[in-house]
């Protein structure tokens, strides 16, 4: 074996002996990494499922154009030439007003009202299925549809998609945020951590400079402390989530069964489980880097 | 080879630790550094080792100059060295097995053969028994002669040791004195600091005498 990968492999070992040794601080450690990374991965999930939920919706929003009333049957043929040639138009489906009294009579409670009615009240219309969801596009749509002649309304339906979507882009503000100021937490318990451990291997330190140890010899057991506490922290990020998120899911499927929808919060998948492990890794690594850094050497040569 | 050329080492707000050295120590020599504490001896070995930089003058440690090696590089020299610190400086948490471990482990060497050379190395200063105990439970001489074995084990070619005998009575310090001098019968060159080795110097040891920073005067005993 060479020296390199017998050299990982001793600081590799030396470091889970020296966790197996304090098995109970160990866990601790890694607990409170864990807790701290389990709020933002839980509110990412949540937010993701949200999205999720969010462009299922969106499939069935589309676009009403209502005709005037007098419009002729020319302007009609125009109207729909002009929809047929737009672009950002996926389809077109024209429903004239005959056909939507008929509709309308159909869902029998109005029939003594439609029956009431000395004419048709109900305008020729046109329902749009935009090709992009994008609200910026759809809003030019929506303005270009009502400057065309014989155009009486345009509504867009979903507004509250709209605002759904706006609530969602601040939750992912709001997770960035708390995952970066959790973050510096992260880098304060494993620095401080790795910190307490240099201390009590002062000695130890001391004396395999003395004796030539390189500055990587030292370094490593202590990048590896690092890089394992954030791994334990981040796979206890992830239990615990899974947990919460299992947790909610019991109370979520009778709710969501109330508005006949079968949603549900989804569990970490497998990007965000690596994402999550890795980042944990990488704090780890970086915060006992600086620590090592900070400590050792200062007083040496 | 370890050549000193107009050394002079200077703590920061303080006075010369040093001054003006020179001297040449061959392979294989026994030398004694003696001289009052506050002398200079221990600095003398720190910059012998490589743990030290002189602040002016040259070092060469087989034809290395150590005040221009970069400082990644100076780990590797004092691997040459085998040190017996002073005030031992064993580890506490780890028996006397782990100790001795512990310059292997630097060297990368693990495993079967760095269990061979642990014993050999334990079995050489008489403390092949004691592998399982923790050091405190030592006596002064068997923490010296520990750290002895802990400074042997690389099999460095030259043995460093600042005042190895200090604490002991007259019986242990000769068994440390002779165990000296059957690794300088083997080839390696021995330095060691004390205040009191006169009389025990042997044939052609060389005795350098330090006071107040200068190197009074450096003789040969025949």
């Amino acid at each position: 074996m060479n020296l390199w990968l017998t050299q990982h492999v001793q600081a590799c070992k030396q470091v889970l002996a020296r966790f197996s040794g304090n098995a109970l601080s160990t866990l601790l450690i890694a607990l409170a990494i864990g807790v701290t990374l389990a709020l933002p991965v839980v509110l990412y999930t949540v937010l993701d499922s949200l999205n999720g939920l969010v462009s299922d919706v969106k499939k069935d929003s589309h676009i009403s154009v209502f005709l005037k009333k007098d419009i002729g049957e020319a302007a009609t043929n125009s109207i729909r030439d002009a929809l047929d040639q737009n672009a950002s138009i996926k389809s077109v489906l024209f429903v004239p007003k005959d056909e939507a009294l008929q509709q309308l009579a159909a869902t029998n409670a109005n029939e003594d009202i439609i029956n009431s009615l000395e004419e048709n009240p109900l305008p020729d219309a046109f329902f749009i299925e935009p090709k992009s969801l994008d609200a910026v596009a759809v809003d030019r749509l929506k303005y270009e549809l009502s400057q065309l002649d014989g155009v009486e309304q345009v509504i867009v339906d979903g507004a509250w998609i709209k605002r759904l979507n706006y609530l969602l882009s601040l939750g992912k503000k709001a997770m960035l945020v708390l995952a970066v100021l959790l973050g510096l937490a992260l880098f304060a318990v494993i620095g401080n951590t790795i910190r307490m451990q240099i201390l009590t291997q002062r000695a130890e330190i001391e004396v395999s400079q003395l004796i030539g140890a390189t500055k990587g010899f030292i370094r490593r057991p202590f990048l590896y402390s690092g890089a394992l506490y954030g791994l334990f922290g981040g796979l206890l990020a992830l239990i615990i989530a899974c947990g919460v998120i299992y947790a909610f899911n019991q109370s979520l499927v009778a709710l969501a069964a109330e508005y006949q929808s079968n949603f549900t919060l989804n569990f970490p998948n497998l990007t965000t489980t690596a994402a999550t492990c890795l980042l944990a890794i990488g704090v780890g690594l970086i915060s006992a880097y600086l620590a090592v850094s900070k400590l050792l050497f200062k007083s040496f040569n | 080879m370890i050549t000193f050329d107009n050394v002079v080492k200077r703590y920061p707000a303080s006075h010369e630790a040093l001054s003006n050295i020179s001297f040449t120590i061959e392979q294989g020599e026994m030398v004694y550094v003696t001289g009052h504490s506050g002398a200079g001896k221990s600095t003398l070995l720190k910059l012998i080792a490589a743990i030290e930089r002189p602040t002016s003058g040259t070092v060469l440690i087989n034809n290395q100059n150590v005040s221009k090696l970069k400082e990644s590089t100076l780990p590797f020299i004092r691997r040459k060295f085998g040190l017996v610190f002073q005030d031992h400086k064993l580890l506490y948490d780890r028996n006397c097995y782990h100790n001795v471990a512990l310059p292997l482990a630097i060297n990368g060497i693990t495993g079967a053969e760095a269990g061979k050379r642990i014993r050999a190395a334990l079995d050489k200063v008489g403390l092949l028994s004691k592998e399982k105990a923790m050091p405190i439970t030592l006596s002064g001489g068997e923490q010296q002669r520990l750290a002895i074995a802990r400074a042997v084990v690389s099999r460095p070619s030259i043995l460093v040791a600042d005042e190895p005998t200090g604490n002991l009575d007259k019986n242990y310090a000769e068994d440390i004195l002779a165990l000296f001098n059957a690794f300088q019968q083997v080839g390696v060159t021995v330095i060691i600091a004390t205040h009191d080795a006169l009389g025990t110097v042997n044939q052609n040891n060389k005795v350098m005498h330090l006071s107040q920073g200068k190197l009074m005067n450096v003789e040969t005993i025949v």
